[in-house]
């Protein structure tokens, strides 16, 4: 995960809370919130080594398909629930969303924005786009559900989510002048601390 | 390996949680590689149903140990680096007190007159035996089945003795599902005409066609559809290595061969009592939750589940990791395809090894 990414996520995670992480790949950023916040974090993710590489890392982690629901967290009082770079993958990024923020105060939600102007410019030719940031062809891509920061701040009105705060992300990882003051055009990434 | 095997005298006795009492009893153990000096490294197993202490290793009579595949120098559980022990449950048949045991009181052997005996039991047993052993902590507890069972209630009842458990196709009770085939089982024990309602040692016979007959529809359980399948699909058994003339399938001889072995090694009133412990566990105990039955747990926990089993589910270890979330415990679910239905713990596979070994490290 990307440096910035994570500072911007420790910011918004408070010291000792209880956080689920969906997605959580190889618990780095588990590891990092568990050593400089004091968290009691969980890793959710479905990859067998990936799973391995938290059990190495001393992080809790719980297999399971995130697409099949989450539901059966909600009993266990989660101050912050974080999906980054994952939720564009989801069968219903809509429903996770819901439910996210059903089982804690706060989520952390991050995607890429298909709004950047190297994804509008391999659109108008033609094509889907691939960068550096969406390698995939679309045949092969688990992305399937991509969305412009515009899209994505619509459906949080939509659902009556309050976007607390937020961080857009240039192509080097930096919160950029540009990718601030027009995120939806140059912006690769948007980070957000959402509340309902 | 170092490998020791010893008989241990409790002569202190035990109460059980039926009421009744042991006045003194035997723990048959086996212990592999050494206690550090700080006494930091050591490591219970928990055997399943029709385990034994014989855990790792080759012992005189050339058998192999349950769980060779995991525990051994340079494997999952390591006996280079921990001292592992593991000890055959009372009630059992295989060396430490059980039905076969002559009864101190009476100078005959229990047969059924040998108390019911629960998980907490056994936790309470192999307490007993940490002390003697002077062991302050167990690094590790682990088990599969009804030994994974006896892991969870031993982060339940001693939180400050144990860092860590392991908890592999268990779950925190037995199924309606469970309980029927085990009372199928048992069924076919007290009907076998040679049961004398338990007491057949005084009659000196076995109820022998009993005992296999529940093994056979047992060994059906712990398989996975698919694992039958491909290792006998509907393949005929050759006549010369037919065990019975009434067997066709190859599938059949298999249950006929395991189920006839086995009748002739475990004891039927054990077969019942061994039985009896799985389907009386209830980690929620008393207050039927599980969420406050565990809430004093301090220890690590890793749930270990496999797709292919069918009588303890994946789902059923999910629930306790549930509950182990609710309650604040760090602690890691993971499920593992596994070729060998229930039986899956019992395998090594790259991943599951792994998973335990870094688990134990980290």
């Amino acid at each position: 995960m990307a440096r910035e990414l994570s500072k911007i996520i420790n910011n918004w995670v408070p010291k000792e809370s209880k956080v689920i992480d969906f997605g959580c790949g190889d618990g780095s950023l588990l590891q990092k919130l568990i050593q400089t916040k004091n968290v009691l974090g969980y890793g959710v993710e479905i990859n067998n080594s990936k799973i391995e590489e938290c059990i190495a890392k001393g992080v809790p982690v719980i297999k399971q398909d995130i697409d099949k629901g989450i539901n059966e967290f909600e009993s266990s009082n989660f101050d912050l629930s974080i999906m980054a770079r994952s939720i564009q993958c989801l069968k219903s990024p809509n429903l996770a969303l819901e439910r996210m923020l059903n089982l804690s105060k706060r989520c952390v939600v991050t995607l890429p924005n298909l709004g950047y102007w190297r994804c509008r410019l391999n659109l108008a030719s033609g094509k889907m786009p691939v960068t550096p940031e969406l390698p995939s062809s679309w045949y092969e891509t688990k992305n399937i559900h991509l969305c412009t920061i515009k899209d994505f701040e619509q459906l949080c009105i939509d659902q009556n989510i309050k976007i607390k705060d937020k961080v857009f992300l240039n192509s080097n990882g930096d919160s950029g002048i540009l990718a601030s003051i027009n995120p939806n055009l140059f912006a690769i990434e948007g980070v957000y601390l959402l509340e309902k | 390996m170092k490998s020791i095997t010893k008989l241990i005298n409790f002569s202190e006795g035990i109460a059980l949680e039926s009421g009744r009492r042991l006045d003194s009893f035997d723990l048959m153990v086996e212990t592999y590689g050494e206690l550090n000096e700080s006494k930091t490294n050591a490591i219970l197993l928990c055997h399943a149903f029709s385990g034994d202490h014989h855990a790792a290793g080759k012992n005189e009579d050339q058998s192999i140990g349950w769980w060779d595949q995991i525990v051994g120098p340079s494997k999952a559980i390591d006996t280079d680096e921990y001292y592992v022990v593991c000890c055959n449950n009372i009630g059992g048949c295989s060396g430490s007190s059980g039905p076969t045991s002559i009864n101190p009181n009476t100078k005959k052997a229990y047969g059924s007159d040998f108390p019911i005996v629960s998980v907490s039991d056994w936790v309470n047993t192999q307490k007993m035996l940490m002390n003697k052993l002077n062991i302050p902590h167990w690094h590790f507890v682990a088990g599969g089945s009804l030994g994974g069972m006896q892991a969870l209630q031993w982060s339940i009842a001693y939180p400050d003795r144990i860092k860590k458990a392991g908890i592999f196709a268990a779950a925190a009770k037995s199924s309606t599902q469970n309980i029927a085939m085990n009372e199928v089982a048992r069924e076919s024990i007290r009907k076998d005409k040679n049961f004398h309602n338990g007491n057949y040692i005084e009659q000196n016979v076995i109820p022998k066609n009993g005992i296999k007959t529940a093994r056979m529809l047992g060994h059906i359980t712990y398989l996975s559809e698919k694992h039958m399948d491909l290792r006998f699909g509907r393949k005929f058994q050759d006549d010369a290595s037919k065990i019975d003339k009434e067997v066709d399938f190859e599938v059949e001889n298999y249950l006929q061969y395991k189920g006839e072995k086995f009748s002739e090694s475990f004891d039927a009133n054990s077969y019942i009592i061994m039985t009896k412990a799985m389907d009386g566990y209830d980690a929620a105990g008393k207050k039927d939750s599980l969420d406050e039955a565990l809430k004093e747990i301090k220890a690590e926990l890793l749930i270990v589940g496999f797709y292919s089993d069918w009588l303890y589910p994946p789902e059923r270890g999910k629930e306790i990791q549930i509950a182990a979330i609710n309650n604040n415990i760090k602690s890691s679910y993971m499920v593992l395809d596994g070729e060998h239905g229930h039986d899956s713990f019992l395998f090594h596979s790259e991943q599951y090894s792994k998973i335990i070994k870094k688990f134990i490290q980290s």
